[in-house]
């Protein structure tokens, strides 16, 4: 019996970890449907670091064991990354929703960070054994719960893409703010420190 | 009370789960884990971190890009 080539062995191993890792596998069909819903770079985002980390479980490859600070990497300061995060929602936020300079700005800092995420922890922290199960029940019911009722009020609009009032979506309830250049610089300062706090962890 | 209203208190309810269930977790031997222990585990390896920072960067996609 012939051992099957290695890139068909690659493909086969990259359509097992997409199976298997409900990372990818959520990263996919998110992809699909935002893919179907009119947003082919939100698509493009998601499914394409989908199949590269489907591929990367695929090949083994490990993490990086330590963080970039002990592998003699140089973390800015937070009070610097906050800073040029509040020059850039000011300068990003001047331009209008859905313009290609905003488009760019974001797509540019989201592969930034994501590059950045891939390449293992920024800092040294403590990482917690496995958590009991109770308390991890409640914070994902308590997700869940938003996710339900966030889909509830999409599902209730007269149509995908025609907003409601009765039944608001998020968007929906932060669109008068994101008409504004302070609301969007505002939004977009609070979107960049949540990205420093998660990607610090 | 209006669908609207009914609706905003809905997201007003979770926001507050969330507080809840973070101070709870600020209890001497709590079984609650915080928020932050909850996303050190999560991203403990590349899938996990990879993923959230995905999460993280669709949301600017979504109020910002087209």
């Amino acid at each position: 019996m012939t051992e099957p080539r290695p890139e068909v062995s690659l493909v086969r191993a990259t359509v097992a970890a997409v199976v298997h890792e409900p990372v990818v596998a959520i990263m996919l069909v998110a992809a699909f449907f935002d893919g179907i819903s009119g947003n082919p770079i939100h698509a493009l985002l998601l499914g394409g670091v989908a199949i590269v980390l489907g591929r990367d479980i695929a090949l083994g490859e490990p993490n990086p064991p330590v963080s970039l600070v002990e592998r003699g990497g140089w973390v800015p300061p937070s009070w610097i990354v906050l800073g040029l995060s509040g020059a850039f929602a000011i300068v990003v936020g001047a331009f209008p929703r859905y313009s290609w300079p905003a488009t760019a700005g974001v797509v540019a800092m989201s592969a930034a960070a994501i590059a950045v995420a891939w390449r293992g922890p920024l800092v040294a922290r403590t990482v917690p054994g496995p958590l009991p199960r109770a308390g991890v029940i409640a914070w994902a019911s308590v997700f869940v719960a938003g996710a339900l009722w966030e889909l509830a009020a999409l599902l209730q609009q007269p149509s995908l893409t025609a907003d409601s009032q009765q039944h608001p979506t998020i968007s929906t309830l932060t669109d008068p703010a994101l008409a504004t250049h302070l609301g969007r610089t505002l939004i977009m300062f609070g979107w960049l420190a949540a990205g420093w706090f998660l990607i610090r962890q | 009370m209006s669908s609207h209203d009914v609706t905003v208190l809905g997201y007003v309810l979770v926001v507050l789960a969330c507080v809840g269930l973070q101070l709870l977790s600020l209890r001497p031997s709590s079984r609650v884990p915080s928020f932050t222990a909850l996303l050190r585990r999560v991203m403990r390896g590349r899938p996990g971190r990879v993923g959230v920072i995905t999460a993280w960067a669709w949301l600017g996609l979504h109020f910002f890009a087209r």
